[in-house]
């Protein structure tokens, strides 16, 4: 409680936290109904793994599907619109929401602020076991007949849709809660549990990214809400929200619907942002190039994110001077994320850079997201979304972004933080092999979708033009899906084999320096013997690491010099 | 966290026993609890501001004339007066809500006790002109028309809202017959106050909407 440092503000910091509760002893309140954010990190890490192995399956009965131009592989084309359309449900609110958010949220981001837990532990529990309950009501609507009307779920097809459209709106709804509830619980811990002396300016571009993410959590998820709980009851009661024929309108959906979904796409993509910020400076050991400007680029992709929705229905029959700001405020969304982009790489610039899988993962996201990134600015043009609209081209586009943005930086983020998660490392060429394989299926997978787009290929549709050139390119991506999902075998081996018996890690094998790398590894239960005190941002290769009163590690590498060992900085 | 930890680096300079330890867990717990609770209520407001738009969207851009055509001839509107009344009975609450808040801090029981219970009643009251005015209304149900289904989906959610309110008070002034509050710790009844004024201010807004306009 004394003057930690100049600059630091004194007191008993952290009174809330600095009360260690007892470690729980029992299995049921150790590792299923835990209230320790690392537990539940990983618990999300779990579940999301598991419903992304569903709805991978699901994307590969749709490629295989695709090898024929006739739709005769096996399955009717009633089912193909359910596989389709569970595939991108899943794939947006069971995996990837929940994995940037839920998982990696979870486990990073209160130990990069240096506390204890998230503000409201019991909270982040009901939020989580919310998730598993969603997935399985989503994935047994295929019992009664699953949706069939694509992830977006467009009335008045989603009207007439099987029964289990219904089950559909239920489970989004509840996932839709626990990610407000994460939203406003990240929100509540990023503003108020920071360490001493972690001003605003000073957090990790993780936290920064996870702060943004949580805005969008909060603000759009409950629009969704409104949008199921309207379609709910229009299916079940026949309330008339949607349906044209009773004075309803598809087209109010198609808002509602994007108004939430629009900010979700950021919501997918800005942690992942977070991850490769971080990813970036460790292996190539230089500060962080635009640290300012990498954080409020997030926020202002946050806020933007909530004036772009009606980009999505340039086709839908919206009034004509609606699409010329909607197209402009779109474009302008590409320079704070160029300015992303641009930061990252003068960061690599004259780096020593350390090709680890982590690193590997991080460049081949640049790469992809960019190209996605790209075509995301083509589609804004409305002339040339008149042309592309609902063809394989956007396929392609939101696949460079999801994919190749979002899950890339999710093995980015498990990679890196695996060793913190478990304390063991992983075999480094087969994570290394991991992704060569990824990055080349996949840019094989979803490259040709852009040129069969453009040639008018529409999505959701089983049949396509049978002539060579279409058959070809459809096989092509097939088969290079079907590696794709094959490498996913060789990143569970590793991961398995490294928690049976990998190699120990140690604190921070990374040489990194955000604050969950100066604890031991795995971080232990009360993540923080004593709350540091945080005197500058963590990217500073070369300088001392800015954290006072931090107990060392276990076994602390030279990463982790103890307080003692530096003198105290003057700034 | 800056301020907060600015405050209780000024209030602890003079010393720091178990007591003021105590009280800075108990000011932190109460700032984060507060700030969740107002994100909350932020979330909610875009659940109303989504049927709000869904209401005004339907009315200006699919609707030819409002209220709506049906079988041949145009509904009526609301009963404006009715509501109006109805309106300054849940306006009278809030203001009640305020003052049995504002005795509460000044520790005059027997006043907190009085307006709280008006409060309880008046919601209550509010709740059954509410029911009175769904058995008159006569726009044709809720699954009848896009009238029926906008007025009675959100006049529905905020009268669920005014519904769970009312429990929330009751429970609150349970408790605070049960000591579980002091004069200066009373975080559950600045949260019932909070989410007693955002159902008013909802109901500013579907008064203008539904009734005036």
């Amino acid at each position: 409680m004394a003057t930690i440092a100049p600059g630091v503000k004194t007191g008993p910091y952290h009174a809330v936290l600095d009360h260690i509760h007892p470690e729980p002893t029992s299995f049921i309140r150790k590792y299923i109904f835990s209230i320790d954010h690392k537990v539940i990190g990983i618990q999300y890490m779990i579940t999301g793994g598991l419903f992304f192995l569903i709805a991978g399956m699901l994307a590969e009965v749709i490629r295989y599907t695709l090898l024929q131009p006739n739709g005769q592989m096996g399955i009717s084309a009633a089912t193909y619109n359910q596989v389709y359309s569970m595939h991108g449900s899943a794939m947006v609110w069971m995996v990837i929401i929940p994995l940037v958010t839920g998982a990696f949220g979870n486990f990073v981001m209160p130990l990069q602020i240096g506390a204890r837990d998230v503000a409201f532990p019991w909270l982040n529990l009901l939020a989580f076991w919310m998730f598993p309950v969603a997935g399985i009501i989503l994935f047994s609507s295929f019992l009664v007949g699953a949706p069939d009307a694509g992830w977006t779920e467009y009335p008045p097809i989603s009207l007439q849709g099987p029964p289990g459209t219904t089950m559909w709106c239920i489970a989004i709804f509840l996932i839709g809660i626990s990610s407000t509830l994460t939203g406003i619980n990240f929100i509540v811990t990023i503003y108020k549990m920071r360490a001493p002396g972690m001003t605003l300016t000073r957090m990790p571009l993780f936290v920064w990214a996870q702060f943004a993410t949580a805005g969008l959590s909060f603000i759009a998820t409950t629009a969704l809400a409104a949008a199921l709980l309207a379609l709910f009851c229009e299916r079940v009661f026949g309330v008339p929200f949607y349906d044209p024929s009773r004075g309803g309108s598809p087209v109010l959906w198609q808002h509602m619907f994007w108004f939430y979904s629009h900010p979700a796409v950021y919501i997918m993509i800005l942690p992942a942002f977070g991850i490769v910020s971080e990813v970036l400076p460790t292996f190539s050991r230089k500060p962080i190039f635009g640290y300012k400007m990498i954080a409020f680029s997030s926020v202002a992709i946050a806020l933007l994110g909530f004036s772009v929705w009606a980009h999505h229905m340039f086709t839908s029959g919206m009034v004509p001077w609606l699409q010329l700001p909607f197209m402009i405020i779109t474009m302008v969304i590409a320079i704070p994320t160029g300015v992303k982009i641009f930061s990252w790489m003068a960061t690599l610039w004259g780096g020593s850079i350390r090709w680890t899988t982590p690193m590997l993962f991080a460049t081949g996201f640049l790469i992809t997201f960019t190209c996605g990134g790209l075509t995301g600015f083509f589609l804004a043009a409305v002339p040339a979304d008149y042309h592309e609209h609902g063809t394989y081209f956007v396929v392609a586009h939101f696949h460079y972004v999801l994919y190749g943005g979002s899950v890339m930086g999710l093995f980015a983020g498990v990679y890196y933080w695996w060793p913190k998660m478990t304390g063991r490392m992983y075999n480094e060429a087969m994570g290394q092999w991991h992704f060569w394989i990824t990055f080349i299926a996949f840019n094989c997978t979803f490259m040709p979708m852009h040129w069969l787009g453009l040639m008018g290929m529409p999505r959701r549709v089983p049949i396509y033009d049978p002539s060579p050139w279409y058959v070809f390119w459809n096989q092509f991506a097939s088969i290079s899906s079907f590696v794709l999902a094959g490498s996913m075998l060789l990143f569970a081996y590793n991961l398995w084999s490294s928690f049976r018996s990998g190699k120990i890690a140690g604190p921070n094998p990374w040489g990194a320096r955000t604050l969950e790398w100066m604890i031991s590894s795995p971080a232990p239960y009360y993540n923080f013997k004593k709350i540091p005190a945080v005197l500058a941002t963590p990217y500073d290769f070369g300088n001392p690491l800015p954290y006072l009163g931090l107990e060392a590690a276990e076994g602390a590498t030279e990463a982790t010099p103890t307080h003692s060992s530096h003198p105290v900085p003057t700034y | 966290m800056s301020v907060s930890v600015a405050k209780q680096g000024y209030k602890l300079g003079h010393g720091h026993d178990e007591h003021d330890h105590e009280q800075v867990i108990y000011e932190e717990t109460r700032d984060m609890r507060l700030l969740g609770f107002v994100l909350f209520l932020c979330s909610d407001v875009v659940l109303f501001s989504s049927f709000i738009f869904a209401y005004i969207y339907l009315r200006t851009t699919v609707a030819p004339i409002w209220p709506p055509m049906v079988g041949g001839h145009q509904l009526p509107r609301l009963d404006t007066a009715f509501a109006a009344v109805n309106s300054v009975v849940l306006f009278g609450s809030g203001v009640t809500m305020h003052y049995a808040l504002e005795n509460w801090k000044h520790g005059t029981r027997s006043k907190y006790n009085l307006f709280m219970g008006l409060t309880i009643l008046l919601g209550a009251m509010f709740l059954g002109g509410q029911a009175y005015e769904y058995a008159h209304a006569q726009i044709g149900g809720w699954a009848g028309n896009t009238f029926g289904a906008s007025f009675f989906t959100l006049t529905g959610m905020h009268g669920f809202h005014v519904f769970v309110g009312v429990i929330f008070l009751a429970v609150l002034w349970w408790q605070s017959s049960r000591a579980v509050y002091d004069h200066e710790r009373f975080f559950g009844l600045t949260a019932g106050t909070l989410y007693w004024h955002f159902v008013d201010v909802i109901w500013v807004a579907l008064f203008f909407l539904f009734y005036l306009w």
